[in-house]
């Protein structure tokens, strides 16, 4: 165990360097000149690059901005915005950050329960009627862009139907617009989250449920199960028992990694319901193309998914007897 | 008898492929008393575990039993049964001992946790009274230290250990009926030998009637008292077990008999006994007997009707309409395969050899052990002063290949403790200084337990692995380290036929296109000489020319472990490395292979280094054989030699274990107890002290053992004496042949 | 009966095709692809108006379709508020999304299984290297590793004004292949390293086969049912993100008739007055992952079923 969780450890640091290299050359090496992009483009005088430049510090050579930049990242120092009237990029992360966490923390308590019941259900009656149901379900209207089903969301509740009796009821409990204040507090902001939340618990929903069943329907081929049945026992005590017990271990490593997914789709998410999130501000830092901003928004990221593989991995080996000799 | 315990008659069993239901098992029966073994033999596909399963009532969802039969357990109908009625008869009357008891137990679970699991579901009891019962059971099962066992998941138990908890799970509720489906395949010879040991011993005891599921007719004879032969799902001959031996009626019972090799036969004396062809495909049945097309007695009746079950009184049964001639021909001379052998007759050319083939020493033995003291033990001397003697000899001009003190250690990475302590971690020790020479045209075979390095050893001398140390000679050149280094001259002269035929040949490639390859890279012939030699390879191992346009999924395992042969005479080697070629083949193809590989040998000169689990087959094959135990040598002799005393402890244990096909030999075992120990942390002394049943003390454990020369090429190493040996030996089998 | 290698083949893709087939939900997202993929080679023939900026047309029309009378009318998806006709430009759209997401993933399987297979058998330094490498482009989502890519890279360039939709068309395409080469590497490494393991490689070492044999002759004809399923699955996948970079406006610029553009474009405010021209392309959308993803499931199925 102790042998395998070094392996882990390692293979976290050695990927957030490459991580951060990456982000941070990408975002320097190419061709062209970041000042320039920054001032404003072909537009911008010498001047203005020129001070841009020494702000900035472009002026050393590439390895040592790496360093600087690596060094004040992890020092909590992530420089000023240029897009949102010089705020400290650091707070509005943070902020942003909170934000986005609650939401994909209502995302992931929803569709998590919901997508292990689905895909046990789906796997215990591989190619049965429910699981054919699930199985199209997941693979069609589940698997949609979260944009479009964001915007039928928004469509159905706020505007196409507002008048209807439908709509009335579910405008009760989801209010037509997601735009809430981003220093607003959780209570405050719940009103405005289920919403976005059900549009991100879709989009987590095909993915779990799916690889869920295929655990369950692997480890239902397995000699033990027989083995179990034959002791005599009741079918719901093999189910529970053995099978699930070792269906749903790998679970834990499919959450983790369904975070990397979520990211991503609450960056459309976001933007489509106007969400102060995380997401939101990467593409308005895009759009505004202020590079610092962008490359701080997709370390934290990167820092967030590689922390929860981390500990995922940690909880796995904790709850397999098979890895501790390792 | 007293009233069956189990009476199944007429029992169909059919599986559905696609929209049709095939019936996999026909017209099967069966009766067993309480307190009786019955056997139910069978090569892969014959049935068995399908058996296994309707005996249960636990068929998978594509699979069911027609009606008509009857499946009467203690006088009630199984075949009637509600699902909930079965479940509490699966609770404590019927168990089955599947097969793999390593996947048959829940890897997340603790071995206690699922024992006392069956208590509770059979008996409803649990906590310290189950806790009770499962110690007991754990005990008579021979399990060490039962409640630290019991603490244990099943990745943390050996092979062996598995097996025992599978079994004593299956006995705790003391079932009136056992099924063992296999129980002992996967396991090493010695580990088979302590389970047989304790199924035998529990058995003895009870009350339980045991069906036992197995290919090995060795087991079946020492451990069953009928026999019942399945091929192709139909039961072809049913007898208690000395009468099956002593006279089977069954052409295929009796092919079965004679086509594995006893130990002691040898390639010289005579070739093996083989059925011809493949068992039929379940989609491809006809009406006759389903025996017919490999049949050596087969007549026109056999294949307009199907011979019927006859009882011959004496509790013998028998589908065969010839039954009473097979008794007359016990050895039938029409042995010859239905292909045609266009090089040369086998029975021919070993008579050509004769005896005198025999008395010729091998010259590996004379060069490889020159030099060793007669019989006088420097004891002083360390290994390494023995190894550096074992060196020094002539260079033999018909020496094909010389092994010096070959050595391969995996490093092992370091775990963290050690890492903050800076230590390093010992290497695992696969092959640890073995010294050999080979003759040409000879076969040098190697045993030893799995985990013996005997498969590292190979794979160095082929190059497919590096060494870590040691040379390696081949007809005086010095051979590279890795297969990308040497030349293709090397290349061509060492091949290897590999284990298991499913993965040997790629399933993209023809036929054709396998053999060719060789052919155009190491031979540099032309493509059209390859096609010529193409047909011509073929027809080397009687596989007909057309079948170089096949792929190897329509090749049955024993046509693919041909090509592979073929693949590797290919390039005409003076080498092969043949690693456990036979132990994936069904009893009825294996003999068909060896006799192919013994008759290629003579042909072409070419030398074997031979590698099995199985003691016979490689007896039968080799000229030389070493024992392997644990990264190095431990005997090395002539074949005639070596299955006799004085022999190594641990080649006694291994002899000893092996279940002989004969009712009558009622051994008494030398039964090796524990696992093998790690590789990584190796026994002191002689690496054998800790398992071995001949121990003399302290010298064991603290100096590494001498080598003895027993005769010119024949020597032990080992810190007894061989007199002593001998006569210790001697008296152990004068005991037997007393019990 | 001496069949060649080639009829083999045939025969062994037409019983691909029937186990594909078989199957009613594979068999829709099958066909539904192929109309989709009609649409994008013959779209220009197809759509009324065939250029999609045509602004000549009342605005705001609504629908003309009239399923029941089985009538399309002269506007079946209405015109939106600019007057162009919605029905031509989702025909129109129907090009850039097959390109970029076809190519892209096409590319991204071709070198992604090259490198993989490479990385699988050789092993050693290079594999490690690559292997962090990939580990590390894979902990960035992909969505936001291509929001930055096409961000940065549609920025950098600003001489010549003309071309820029094209180049941004461009940059997605790019992006998606880069994306996903990591991904396809890392299946064909570990497919490679079962194969490679198998005892016809080693036999092929034993001979001295050279890499490149060993790799292309002896594992790469193993592989390929794995690379096929992980082909359609990149293709589902980059149809989603070529959908989604589109609508958040990092796909094509406008007024080229993205249909995620589109959906962007019409939404908000300009939903109440032209519905149709949000709905329509988004249905558009909807159909074709579904589609795909239908597709991508049978073939999986039917790659398993043949193994």
């Amino acid at each position: 165990m102790l042998k395998f969780l070094r392996r882990r450890f390692v293979f976290f640091f050695f990927t957030y360097l490459i991580s951060s290299l990456m982000i941070f050359f990408l975002l320097r090496v190419l061709p062209g000149d970041p000042a320039r992009v920054i001032a404003g483009g072909r537009e911008a005088t010498a001047e203005q690059v020129a001070q841009i430049r020494s702000e900035l510090g472009l002026n050393a050579p590439l390895p040592q901005q790496y360093v600087n930049w690596l060094g004040n990242f992890l020092g909590g120092d992530w420089g000023k915005t240029i897009a949102f009237r010089g705020a400290d990029n650091r707070e509005l992360i943070v902020q942003r950050s909170i934000n986005s966490a609650r939401l994909a923390l209502v995302a992931l308590l929803l569709s998590v329960p919901l997508s292990l019941v689905l895909g046990i259900i789906a796997g215990l009656r591989e190619n049965k009627l429910p699981d054919v149901i699930i199985s199209l379900l997941t693979l069609s209207v589940v698997s949609l862009p979260e944009f479009v089903t964001g915007l039928f969301l928004i469509n159905i509740v706020a505007l196409g139907w507002g008048r209807s009796k439908l709509a009335g009821a579910l405008g009760w409990w989801f209010p037509s617009s997601s735009a809430v204040r981003a220093n607003a507090s959780f209570s405050e902001m719940l009103p405005a989250l289920w919403l976005p939340a059900f549009a991100a618990t879709l989009v987590l929903l095909a993915y779990i449920s799916r690889l869920t069943r295929a655990g369950v329907i692997e480890e239902l081929k397995r000699d033990y199960v027989r083995a179990a049945a034959l002791k005599g026992i009741p079918y719901r005590s093999v189910i529970t028992r053995h099978v699930l017990r070792n269906a749903l271990l790998p679970t834990v490593t499919v959450i983790a990694i369904s975070i990397t997914w979520l990211i991503s789709g609450l960056v459309v998410i976001e933007y489509v319901f106007g969400f102060p999130g995380l997401g939101s501000l990467l593409i308005a830092a895009i759009e505004r193309r202020d590079l610092l901003l962008v490359q701080s928004i997709v370390m934290v990221s990167v820092t967030v998914i590689l922390f929860t593989n981390l500990f995922a991995d940690m909880a796995y080996a904790a709850l397999n007897p098979r890895i501790k000799l390792g | 008898m007293t009233a069956p315990l189990l009476d199944v008659e007429r029992l169909t069993i059919s599986y559905r492929i696609g929209k049709r239901w095939i019936p996999a098992v026909r017209d099967f029966h069966l009766q067993l008393a309480p307190g009786h073994i019955v056997g139910l033999v069978g090569e892969s596909g014959s049935g068995k575990s399908t058996v296994a399963l309707a005996l249960m009532r636990y068929l998978s969802s594509n699979g069911r039993v027609e009606s008509g039969g009857r499946l009467a357990f203690a006088g009630e109908d199984l075949l009637s049964k509600s699902d909930a009625e079965m479940r509490s008869i699966w609770a404590r009357r019927v168990k089955l001992a599947p097969q793999n008891a390593g996947a048959a137990l829940n890897p997340s679970m603790k071995i206690g946790a699922q024992v006392t699991e069956v208590l509770g579901a059979a008996l409803g009891i649990g906590g310290a009274e189950a806790e009770q019962a499962m110690l007991r059971m754990f005990h008579d099962v021979n399990l060490v230290d039962p409640e630290k066992v019991a603490e244990r998941y099943p990745h943390e138990l050996s092979g062996g250990m598995q097996q025992r908890v599978v079994i004593a799970m299956a006995l705790i509720t003391n079932p009136e009926l056992l099924i063992l489906d296999e129980p002992t395949t996967g396991l090493d010879v010695t580990t088979e030998a302590v389970i047989l040991d304790l199924i035998r011993g529990l058995m003895a005891k009870r009350d339980t009637g045991v069906i036992y599921i197995t290919h090995n007719l060795g087991v079946v004879a020492q451990l069953c008292e009928r026999v019942l032969v399945l091929y192709a799902g139909e039961i072809m001959e049913e007898a208690p077990v000395e009468q099956l031996y002593a006279a089977p009626r069954h052409p295929y019972s009796l092919g079965l008999l004679n086509s594995v090799p006893r130990l002691g036969q040898s390639k010289a004396d005579s070739r093996l006994h083989s059925i011809s062809g493949n068992p039929p495909a379940l989609a491809e049945l006809t009406r006759g007997c389903v025996f017919a097309e490999r049949c050596d007695f087969v007549i026109d009746k056999c294949r307009a009707e199907k011979p019927p079950l006859e009882q011959l009184g004496d509790g013998r049964a028998v589908r065969c309409f010839r039954w009473e001639e097979v008794t007359v021909y016990p050895h039938p001379k029409s042995n010859a395969p239905s292909v045609p052998r266009p090089t040369g007759d086998d029975s021919e050319a070993s008579r050509r050899r004769g005896p005198a083939h025999r008395d010729r020493l091998p010259p590996i033995a004379m060069g490889g052990l020159r030099g060793v003291e007669k019989n006088t033990s420097p004891l002083q001397r360390g290994v390494r002063d023995e190894e550096r003697v074992l060196q020094k000899d002539d260079r033999d001009t018909d020496t094909l290949m010389r092994v010096t003190d070959l050595k391969k250690h995996f490093p092992v990475a370091r775990s963290l403790g050690d890492w903050l302590r800076g230590k390093k971690p010992a290497p695992i020790r696969a092959v640890d200084g073995v010294n050999l020479t080979l003759g040409a045209g000879q076969t040098l075979g190697l045993v030893g337990e799995s985990g013996s390095g005997k498969t590292t050893l190979s794979r160095l001398i082929i190059g497919l692995q590096e060494r870590t140390g040691g040379q390696l000679e081949l007809l005086g050149m010095d051979i590279r380290n890795s297969v990308r280094e040497r030349s293709p001259d090397v290349l061509s002269k060492l091949q290897m036929v590999f284990q298991n035929p499913q993965n040997s040949l790629n399933p993209y490639l023809s036929v054709r296109q396998a053999l060719r390859r060789p052919l155009v890279k190491l031979r540099g012939m032309t493509p059209a000489g390859a096609e010529a030699e193409v047909a011509q390879l073929l027809r080397r191992v009687n596989l007909r020319e057309d079948y170089a346009d096949r792929f190897p999924a329509e090749l049955s395992g024993g046509e693919k472990q041909r090509v592979a042969v073929a693949r590797a005479f290919a390039s005409d080697p003076d080498l092969i490395i043949c690693d456990e070629p036979v132990s994936a083949l069904d009893v009825s193809v294996q003999s068909a292979v060896l006799n192919l590989l013994a008759r290629l040998q003579e042909e072409h000169g070419t030398a074997y280094l031979f590698i099995s689990h199985d003691l016979a087959v490689v007896g039968y094959l080799s000229d030389v054989i070493a024992v392997m135990y644990l990264g190095q040598l431990f005997e090395v002799g002539a074949a005639s030699d070596l299955f006799q005393p004085p022999y190594h402890p641990y080649t006694e244990a291994l002899v000893s274990a092996i279940p002989v096909a004969d009712p009558h030999h009622k051994a008494e075992r030398m039964l090796l107890h524990d696992v093998l120990p790690s590789a990584q942390r190796l026994p002191s002394g002689c690496r054998f002290h800790t398992r071995c049943p001949r121990k003399i003390g302290a010298v064991c454990e603290e100096e590494a053992p001498p080598w003895r020369e027993v005769d010119a090429g024949h020597a032990i190493r080992c810190h007894i004496p061989l007199e002593e040996l001998s006569a210790l030996q001697h008296s152990f089998l004068r005991r037997e042949e007393i019990a | 009966m001496n069949p060649s290698l080639f009829s083999r083949q045939i025969a062994a893709l037409r019983h691909f095709a029937a186990v594909l087939l078989r199957r009613p939900q594979s068999a829709l997202g099958t066909a539904l692809v192929c109309f989709f993929l009609f649409l994008a080679l013959f779209g220009a023939g197809l759509a009324p108006y065939p250029n999609p900026n045509d602004q000549s047309h009342a605005v705001r029309v609504s629908p003309t379709l009239d399923i029941g009378a089985l009538r399309l009318g002269e506007h079946p998806f209405g015109t939106d508020r600019l007057g162009r006709d919605v029905y031509s430009r989702v025909i129109l759209g129907a090009r850039s999304i097959f390109r970029i997401a076809g190519l892209g993933a096409l590319i991204s399987v071709i070198v992604g299984s090259a490198l993989g297979l490479y990385m699988g058998y050789r092993g050693g330094w290079f594999d490690e290297l690559l292997g962090r490498v990939i580990d590390a482009l894979l902990a960035i989502p992909a969505l936001v590793l291509a929001l930055v890519l096409v961000g940065i890279i549609r920025n950098l360039d600003f001489e010549i004004g003309s071309w820029q939709a094209e180049l941004a068309d461009n940059v997605v395409l790019l992006v998606i292949a880069v994306l996903y080469v990591p991904v396809v590497a890392r299946v064909a490494r570990s497919s490679a390293l079962d194969i490679k393991t198998r005892e016809f490689v080693e036999a092929a070492e034993i001979r001295g086969e050279p890499t490149t044999y060993i790799i292309f002759r002896e594992i790469l004809p193993s592989v390929i049912p794995a690379l096929v399923v992980e082909a359609s699955l990149r293709f589902s996948y980059a149809i989603f993100l070529v959908a989604s970079l589109g609508f958040l406006g990092f796909g094509a610029r406008p007024p080229s008739p993205d249909w995620g553009l589109m959906v962007n474009e019409n939404r908000g405010g300009f939903y109440q007055l032209t519905p149709w021209a949000l709905d329509f392309p988004a249905l558009a959308i909807a159909i074709l992952v579904i589609a795909v993803n239908l597709m991508s499931d049978g073939i999986r199925r039917a790659v398993q079923k043949g193994n």
